[in-house]
């Protein structure tokens, strides 16, 4: 890619959302599709200038939330509320959002000037502003140079910026964002990611992303909602999400995790039995006494050493090595208990660990760490 | 590459390639026979004359005296009925297609559209003379049509063998011929597109206009060129349905081969129809571009340059 840092944006292309048009309010939102709920009985509350992500596995109702947002779809129940004005059954083209989609949706038969320019008629922009405003959108974006190219002429990254362009031009309350970096390469994609980011802080606009990438989520969001089935199990920063995941789900889904089943023992101080021994935790927990339990570890907090765990150590337990292999900055190791339970360690590069296979070692980590659930 | 390129063709740019030339010689052989030859065969006769009763033409003496006869006053009566004909048909095949292609395309479910495409296919895979007998059955005086006219104390209408007779022949026979190529475009026409004009402030109508149609417009030209051509040629629709009230001028080239026996005519006629058709789709064609121009022009978004 020849394109590097988007520009910082002209100061009255800066949309309103920074002072409230921007805030996005559901409130016990469902739809139904056939016999299935795909969204059921959620609440949101966007603030003006806020950078959401809904982060969810195909079929958890993010992008339906997203749709019902931007009034593609409508709620069978429930109320969107954009800017403080009820949505009900407001058509797309009333509502101020406005979408860059996941295949981006560029007219093929338009140059990407006119495809920029295309909303401005609507948002009644007069005729002689319209250049000034598309070529502000365009160098944006850093695009100028390819304005008068036809779509099918730009590349994945170019037209994911063209499309980017086509939004923002309109200066929406709301730019809603569906996965729209699924189809770039990691590199491109990461590089994206920080831009969109600027560009939002920039701008002050509300940005709604949908995505199943939770690096994508955590890199970009000031607040992170993780959906499951047309719920959301939690919101919160990505820090929140991320070391206090509120369900065994959120655990699972946001970065790696050591899964562990077992029946609570104690409560004060909470105290889980595992196959492989004992598991202490000084996080708190819902989980009560005698009943079954899922623990979570999360890898980097696992620190690996040669030998065995002593007899009736909590929060250690002894495996055989099955594999170190280098992944960036630190080394992923997977171990096995005698048990069959796997556990896998992620131990900071420079840090010196036993790395022959087979080698019988010690999985340790602190009580801090492991985050127990009812299961 | 073919299997027997031969290293001494195997060459680099644009240098003529025999062995993917000579693949193309069927075709070549093929055309000039049956496309190139005949319609010089007719170009020729067309200027010479029919010198005896017995005999249908002879270029002994050219002249241009076949045209000159070739617009009497009938032809040219005949001539301008075909002209109505065809641009009305077309017109109509267009306008009774694009929705019907548009409801296949876009709003039928996707398992049902194959049904469709066979529905529109089937009577075109019949024969077209049956077809056309079809509709001079319930076009007859004898007809449900007919019985139920009666019925009504309204007469006997007289529906066959009228311009209005040919007009509904040819709509019907030439139908799927604009149906199929708008149902193509169209149903390769990606919904999102339409989604995100209307995310962009435009309501159903504006979204048709701007986005819908200048990407279907191939298939309509296309529709109208498949329909408009062979549809001014036509000859047995109003051989059967016309009587002497709706020929068409494909009835009068045949017959002055078949009947009058007068080939030099007949060919002054079928060139003068021939040149018709090219005229009229030079025409629309230029009409269709500056159209368009208008439109881009309309259209045009500057980009102001200097810094961004």
């Amino acid at each position: 890619m020849t394109e590097t840092a988007l520009a910082a944006p002209p100061a009255d292309l800066v949309a309103d959302g920074a002072d409230g048009g921007g805030r996005v309010l559901l409130e016990g939102v469902s739809k139904l599709y056939g016999k299935n709920w795909a969204v059921k009985s959620l609440d949101l509350e966007i603030a003006a200038g806020e950078f959401i992500s809904l982060l969810g596995p195909s079929g958890c109702g993010k992008t339906t939330t997203l749709r019902m947002i931007g009034g593609f779809e409508l709620p069978d129940e429930g109320e969107v509320t954009i800017g403080g004005t009820a949505m009900g059954s407001t058509p797309p083209y009333r509502r101020p959002v406005n979408t860059v989609f996941q295949s981006y949706a560029l007219f093929p038969h338009m140059s990407v000037a006119k495809n920029v320019a295309y909303g401005l008629r609507y948002a009644k922009v007069p005729k002689s502003e319209v250049p000034e405003r598309v070529t502000e959108a365009l160098g944006m974006v850093r695009m100028k140079h390819l304005a008068s190219r036809m779509p099918a002429q730009l590349s994945g990254g170019q037209q994911q910026r063209i499309a980017l362009a086509r939004a923002l031009v309109n200066r929406p309350a709301v730019l809603l964002l569906d996965e729209p970096m699924s189809a770039l390469d990691r590199k491109l994609r990461e590089e994206m990611q920080i831009e969109l980011k600027l560009l939002q802080q920039q701008l002050g606009t509300t940005f709604v992303f949908v995505t199943h990438d939770q690096e994508e989520a955590m890199t970009m969001s000031d607040r992170i909602a993780v959906m499951n089935g047309g719920r959301i199990e939690q919101i919160g920063s990505p820090a929140d999400v991320y070391d206090r995941p509120a369900s065994a789900y959120v655990a699972g889904f946001i970065g790696q995790q050591n899964f562990f089943e077992g029946t609570v023992s104690s409560v004060a101080p909470l105290t889980v039995a595992v196959p492989d021994g004992a598991i202490a935790s000084s996080r708190p927990s819902t989980a009560a006494a005698g009943a079954a339990a899922t623990v979570a570890v999360r890898p980097e907090s696992v620190s690996i050493a040669e030998g065995e765990a002593s007899e009736g150590e909590a929060n250690a337990v002894t495996a055989t090595l099955m594999s170190v292999s280098r992944l960036g900055s630190y080394l992923q190791v997977v171990t096995i208990t005698p048990g069959g339970q796997k556990v896998m360690a992620r131990i900071p590069w420079g840090v010196t660990i036993p790395t022959a296979i087979g080698t019988r070692v010690v999985c340790r980590w602190p009580a801090d760490a492991p985050m127990v659930y009812p299961a | 590459m073919t299997a027997v390129a031969l290293p001494a063709t195997r060459t680099r740019g644009r240098r003529f390639r025999w062995n993917v030339g000579v693949l193309a010689a069927p075709v070549a052989v093929w055309l000039l026979f049956f496309f190139v030859a005949p319609f010089v065969v007719i170009l020729w006769y067309s200027f010479g004359d029919k010198p005896s009763l017995y005999i249908t033409h002879d270029n002994s003496v050219l002249s241009l005296g076949r045209y000159v006869e070739a617009f009497n006053p009938t032809f040219v009566t005949v001539f301008l009925r075909t002209l109505q004909i065809s641009v009305v048909g077309t017109i109509l095949c267009l306008v009774i297609a694009f929705p019907m292609a548009y409801w296949m395309a876009v709003k039928l479910p996707a398992r049902f559209q194959g049904i469709a495409v066979a529905l529109v296919l089937v009577p075109y895979w019949t024969n077209f003379l049956v077809r056309t007998i079809g509709w001079q059955i319930v076009l007859s005086p004898t007809s449900f049509l007919a019985d139920a006219s009666r019925a009504l104390g309204l007469g006997t209408p007289q529906l066959l063998y009228t311009t209005g007779a040919v007009q509904l022949g040819v709509v019907y026979n030439y139908l799927p011929l604009m149906i199929l190529p708008l149902y193509v475009t169209l149903e390769r026409l990606d919904p999102r597109l339409l989604e995100a004009s209307r995310d962009l402030g435009a309501n159903a109508f504006e979204s048709f206009r701007r986005v819908t149609l200048p990407i279907v417009l191939p298939g309509v030209a296309a529709g109208l060129l498949l329909v408009f051509v062979p549809l001014m040629g036509d000859y047995i629709t109003p051989s059967v349905l016309g009587g002497a009230a709706g020929s068409m001028v494909g009835q009068q080239v045949a017959s002055q081969f078949n009947v009058a026996q007068n080939w030099a005519l007949g060919s002054a006629m079928a060139i003068v129809l021939m040149v018709a058709i090219i005229a009229v789709v030079v025409l629309f064609a230029l009409l269709f571009r500056l159209v368009k121009a208008i439109i881009d022009r309309f259209e045009h978004v500057a980009i102001v340059e200097g810094e961004a």
